[in-house]
């Protein structure tokens, strides 16, 4: 598509939906005037797959391994929100020890997930060398993941109950070994981020947002908390671990790119002492509770803290062995009101860092497809949602 | 203020290994808790079919040649399986397990994605009465 000139000087550049400047599908109009940006909209909807209303057609285990999918680079937290919900409605309780080693992968989750941003967000900016070398050290934690979950990407740790992998000594001493490692690292590269010139040049000062502006547009995780927001679920209303192992609040007052990076790079910091802190004091006992296989009927909210914000689940179950409802509310969405709203008055070569800057997750929030039809209205089962894509893809 | 702030980390990666491997001629050794291909063991097995229940994937069938003689074949469908180890965690009597060196599975044609477990002549008998009831059975189609 080329830019759409739409009145003297002015244009509406697109970009998406295909690879905006991440590699997943978004729609977005820029209008500028000249260099300037003066308006921008976003168009969400292209990855929607359904999983809401998979999840009716499945048991909770089987729902549980599902929601798992639905983000490939938090996976743990979709899992434990929808774990913690169910056990809520179950009436049941994880043992202590599960629910620590539940926030230990937790913690190694968020630090891959902002190792990735970190990569991301600095090649977006144009230093590719951070990017290389970020995402070298990442594979510390990746291969840490995997050593103790046994996947590099859904590592299936939950289920209804507990959890199934324990954490031995070797693992400890991996995990240690390997946190040391990649904080000496973060060190290094908070000092890159807060001196080298180039990259201060794209994000100080850019995509301001103050607090008030980020309580209004309903900003959440780092985003929010780089605008100086104090909230994080982990502190606010803890679970799992959280409740034995306090965390603290990382914010920021600067509320620009900058503040961004420096958030996260020091929520990786308060991880590597969450995860030591719970290695040093990592309760006895089992690993699971036994869970019924028929959720007694009743709904429920679960809230757990995603590498990108608050993550919402809503369960409602009939009393049988498969949901009824389960409503999905993930972080990203929360956070586009703040890429529109900031973008007008920077450069366009400012929209990838400042799109960036919220760590965007696009197949996870698209929960919602609508078909311009009003004639008829109808309700579509799973099955035949799934003969619909089949025969639609043919 | 500084520019070129990972200029040290260029120079002093010059004189190290790559960082990258050289797949599939190199491997870096899995660990042992890596979730490979399922495999099962029929000589414990109760038919019970606790794993099949919370499949997320319908990736495995118990079929029930004798239930009184426990003769039990199972059909493992690898290409729909998520590898999430639920099966191995329901199984009460450690029938099941994964491999951690078995994870390159892909494959040209869909027959070696369907596996039969169970004893040899089970196995057997099982094929053979699919061919016996349809001579025409592609093999990748479920026996009756
Ligand atoms: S590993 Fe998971 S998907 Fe594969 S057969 Fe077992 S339960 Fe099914
Ligand atoms: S759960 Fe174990 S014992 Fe039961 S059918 Fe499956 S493999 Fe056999």
């Amino acid at each position: 598509m080329d830019a759409q000139q739409i009145g003297k000087g002015k244009f509406v550049v697109p970009i998406g939906p295909q690879h905006p400047a991440l590699k997943e599908p978004g729609h977005f109009e820029f209008t500028v005037d000249g260099e300037i940006v003066t308006g921008a909209s976003v168009r969400l909807g292209y990855v929607h797959r359904g999983i809401e209303k998979g999840a009716e057609n499945r048991n909770y285990t089987q729902a549980m391994y599902l929601m798992e999918r639905v983000c490939g680079i938090c996976s743990h937290v979709h899992a434990t929100a929808f774990a913690l919900g169910t056990e809520k409605l179950a009436g049941i309780t994880a043992p202590p020890r599960a629910q620590a080693i539940r926030s230990l992968v937790g913690e190694l989750e968020r630090i891959h997930s902002h190792l990735l941003w970190l990569g991301v967000a600095a090649h977006e900016g144009g230093f590719d060398t951070l990017f290389m070398y970020s995402w070298r050290d990442r594979e510390v934690v990746m291969d840490l993941l995997e050593g103790l979950t046994g996947n590099r990407v859904n590592y299936s740790v939950n289920v209804i109950g507990g959890v199934k992998v324990d954490v031995d000594d070797a693992q400890r001493d991996a995990i240690l070994k390997g946190v040391d490692f990649l904080e000496e690292r973060t060190h290094h590269y908070i000092k890159i981020i807060t001196t080298d010139e180039t990259l201060l040049g794209r994000t100080v000062g850019v995509g301001v947002m103050t607090k008030e502006q980020a309580i209004e547009l309903g900003a959440i995780g780092p985003t929010g908390r780089a605008s100086g927001l104090e909230r994080d679920v982990r502190v606010d209303a803890p679970y799992a671990g959280y409740k034995d192992f306090p965390v603290r609040l990382v914010t920021d007052e600067a509320g620009d790119l900058q503040a961004r990076f420096v958030v996260r790079m020091k929520e990786l910091l308060e991880s590597y002492r969450l995860i030591r802190e719970i290695l040093d004091h990592l309760p006895t006992g089992d690993l699971t509770v036994r869970a019924p296989r028929r959720i007694p009927a009743g709904e429920t909210v679960s809230r757990v803290e995603a590498p990108r914000g608050e993550l919402f689940y809503y369960i409602k179950s009939n009393g049988t062995d498969m949901p009824e409802r389960v409503k999905i509310r993930t972080p990203s969405l929360c956070n586009w009101a703040s890429v529109i709203n900031l973008a007008p008055g920077y450069k366009l070569a400012d929209m990838p860092m400042i799109l960036s800057g919220i760590d965007p997750c696009f197949s996870c929030n698209d929960r919602l497809i609508k078909v311009n039809d009003r004639s008829v209205s109808q309700v579509w089962t799973w099955e035949d949602l799934r003969q619909h894509g089949i025969e639609y893809y043919r | 203020m500084s520019i070129g702030a990972m200029i040290g980390d260029i120079l002093r990666s010059l004189f190290k290994k790559p960082a990258t491997q050289r797949y599939p001629y190199e491997r870096y050794p899995t660990p042992d808790r890596l979730r490979g291909k399922l495999f099962y063991d029929p000589t414990k097995c109760t038919g019970c079919q606790l794993c099949i229940k919370d499949c997320p994937s319908d990736a495995i069938e118990l079929i029930v040649l004798d239930k009184v003689n426990k003769r039990f074949v199972m059909r493992y469908n690898i290409d729909r399986c998520t590898y999430c180890a639920q099966c191995v965690q329901n199984c009460r009597f450690d029938c099941l397990s994964m491999s951690n060196e078995q994870y390159e599975m892909a494959a040209l044609q869909r027959q070696p994605f369907e596996v039969f477990y169970g004893r040899d002549e089970d196995v057997q008998f099982l094929l053979e009465r699919a061919t016996r009831e349809d001579p025409e059975a592609q093999p990748c189609q479920p026996p009756a």
